[in-house]
């Protein structure tokens, strides 16, 4: 491809040498972070200067005491890279042209947040050096509900939460979709990462419908129906004319989204939960293969997890409590503690929605199904006090949990998690192999096999959480190191990851070739030519 | 949709009474459309954010314990171990200083329960 040639390769590279050569930020400016290329000292403090000037002082940190919040991250980072050097959070979409404008005449870049609770995946936290948080989060207004279409229009600083919070106190009977941590996230960050929920409507960015973008030249930009001269259907029509552009504003750093549209979905008549337990960590094909029909039916209408053991277990004990041995925990140790805390080698969550006719028949068919496969179908009832089943049950009708941030305490209590999603077809023949690997992987370094699979329309996503202990600094090499195996060996494999985190961006890009990277840089080139938005992001520069 | 109404409340009002953290999770925000959220009352504020960890089985029990309000702001602006450190974006400094003070003297709540 012809066109503007982008030394990805130097982005990392490049940072550590303009701190070798600029000096690192100092400890006025972030945890050991160093500057962006071509960034001087003095550029970076005339840019925080003008940020000031447009969101006032409270409002951008630029020492390393006000930037502690912006620079807390779970995911590995034993040379310091990714620390920001500052951050400012912007009121209004106003004040974020405002700040990018400033940002183009000293070109340093800014890295927008949302909400910034990408736990796992970084956080607030930079993937390359130099950047400045442009922290989104005060921005958190609910523009409208539609009652009718089921739809809303929201801002990038708006949580789960406060969704929720809206819709209950005006007797609005529509569910949200959440992810495991949904009190302090929202909408438009997880969709633009695209991540995924447990109701019906888990597929975020599936259910996503218009956008407000502000472009790194400061234009506003709306997508499908949105700059029409009517444009009502901005929430009901997702494709509007031409080239549907939203998904080049995802995973990306095209642009800022400064609002974004999504749907609801109707409370049902009847919510019905389940669990299906197997035995086997072998048992793990066959229910792939069960599920794929009705998941592809729709007579399983969620996004199913089947979560494996050691994944539940660590979400509320820590790891003392199964085993002492420093080696990769045994599957024999944690399916005896699994089997006396009422959990199976694999817990299969689905739920049935609707009326009870609808219900009862979709469990008829459910049932069928597992028995087939000597699965133990299990309900809300049959699991009362179970802390495992009650998390997921409020997972599939959209409620709100942070349960999941206890993985954080599994091994040590430094609080080390990183994220591993490769992606494979719903099929069992694909199950196995990657299990394989992965413990491998994993006991080379000395981490559990802590996992769960996530069974979409076609997909499945292996979900694996990465559990060290970040306190200690040899560990979290190790974790590094461990992490960036899994991903080139599972490429190999052709097992690609949906998604990953600032540590390993650049990594998972290579794995999609050459072709992939440079329509990206094209398209990069084209919106940003300063690059002063997020380079680095998805391995862009 | 009253119907419907009556339906979702039915359905979601056993789990939300559970425990102490999901009383307090839905004090009302009063947040009105087109406006941001406005500022929180420290027992929004924790049953909004704290609460889902400490006292539900993830973070130790905070209230009842008059831990001091300069630990709580440090603990909440920096993190400590798993627990997420959180901005003045999203607790602002004025919400973070009325949260301290009533975590400090704050009854335990019987119904919370933690490691």
């Amino acid at each position: 491809m012809n066109g503007p040639q982008i030394d990805r390769r130097g982005l990392l590279g490049a940072g550590v040498m303009a701190a070798a050569s600029v000096g690192i930020a100092g400890t006025a400016m972030g945890q050991g972070a160093v500057l962006a290329p071509g960034v001087s000292q003095a550029d970076l403090a005339a840019a925080l200067k003008a940020f000031r000037a447009v969101v006032g002082d409270e409002w951008v940190a630029g020492d390393a005491a006000t930037l502690k919040p912006w620079s807390k991250s779970y995911t590995p980072d034993p040379s310091g890279r990714h620390a920001p050097v500052g951050a400012v959070c912007p009121a209004n979409v106003e004040q974020v042209q405002a700040l990018l404008k400033i940002a183009n005449q000293y070109r340093q870049p800014l890295w927008p947040v949302s909400t910034g609770k990408n736990m796992g995946y970084g956080a607030t936290t930079t993937a390359a050096p130099g950047q400045v948080v442009l922290d989104l989060k005060r921005m958190n207004r609910i523009i409208s509900v539609d009652t009718e279409l089921c739809t809303a229009l929201v801002e990038p600083g708006v949580t789960y939460q406060q969704l929720r919070d809206y819709l209950d106190e005006h007797n609005i009977p529509l569910w949200i979709d959440v992810p495991t941590v949904g009190p302090i996230v929202g909408p438009v960050g997880n969709t633009l990462d695209r991540g995924v929920g447990y109701t019906p409507y888990g597929e975020h960015f599936m259910v996503q419908c218009g956008m407000e973008v502000v472009l790194a030249n400061g234009d506003i930009l709306k997508t499908g129906m949105g700059s029409t001269k009517n444009p009502s259907a901005w929430q009901a029509f997702k494709w509007g004319y031409g080239p549907y552009l939203d998904g080049i504003f995802t995973q990306s750093n095209f642009g800022v989204v400064t609002k974004m549209g999504l749907w609801l979905m109707p409370a049902p008549p009847v919510y019905k939960p389940l669990v299906v337990r197997h035995k086997h960590m072998a048992d793990v094909a066959r229910i792939v293969d069960a599920m794929r029909p009705l998941r592809i039916a729709g007579v399983v209408p969620n996004v199913v997890l089947m979560m494996g053991a050691a994944y539940q277990v660590a979400m509320f004990h820590r790891r003392g409590e199964v085993s002492d041995g420093a080696g990769q925990i045994s599957d024999d140790d944690i399916g005896k503690f699994a089997a006396s805390h009422d959990l199976g080698m694999w817990n299969t969550y689905i739920a049935l929605y609707g009326t009870p006719a609808q219900v009862a028949e979709s469990e008829r068919i459910v049932r069928g199904a597992f028995a087939a496969i000597d699965g133990e179908v299990m309900t809300q009832e049959q699991m009362t006090g179970n802390p495992w089943f009650h998390h997921h049950a409020t997972l599939m009708r959209g409620g709100l949990s942070l349960e999941e941030v206890g993985l954080a305490r599994w091994k040590g209590a430094g609080g080390g998690l990183a994220w591993f999603a490769p992606v494979a077809p719903a099929k069992g023949s694909e199950t196995q192999g990657q299990i394989d690997l992965a413990k491998q992987i994993l006991a080379k370094y000395g981490f559990d096999y802590t996992a769960a699979f996530a069974v979409g329309m076609r997909e499945l996503h292996h979900i694996i959480a990465l559990l060290y202990d970040k306190a200690d600094p040899a560990e979290e090499k190790r974790a590094d190191a461990c992490y960036r195996e899994l991903v080139t060996g599972f490429g190999d494999r052709g097992w690609a990851s949906y998604r990953t985190g600032v540590h390993a961006m650049d990594l998972v890009a290579a794995q999609y070739g050459d072709t992939n990277r440079a329509v990206n840089a094209a398209i990069k080139q084209a919106l940003d030519p300063n690059h002063i938005l997020a380079p680095g992001k998805s391995g862009i520069a | 949709m009253k119907r419907l109404a009556l339906l979702a409340l039915a359905l979601t009002a056993p789990a939300l009474a559970q425990t102490g953290t999901a009383q307090t999770a839905s004090l009302p925000s009063g947040q009105q459309l087109g406006q941001v959220l406005p500022q929180r009352t420290p027992a929004k504020t924790y049953g909004s954010t704290c609460g889902y960890c400490h006292g539900t089985n993830v973070g130790p029990i905070l209230l009842g314990r008059h831990l001091p309000a300069g630990y709580i702001r440090d603990m909440v602006r920096g993190g400590r171990n798993g627990m997420p450190a959180f901005r003045p974006s999203e607790v602002t400094p004025a919400e973070l200083d009325a949260l301290a003070e009533w975590i400090s003297k704050a009854p335990a709540n019987p119904t919370e329960h933690g490691q």
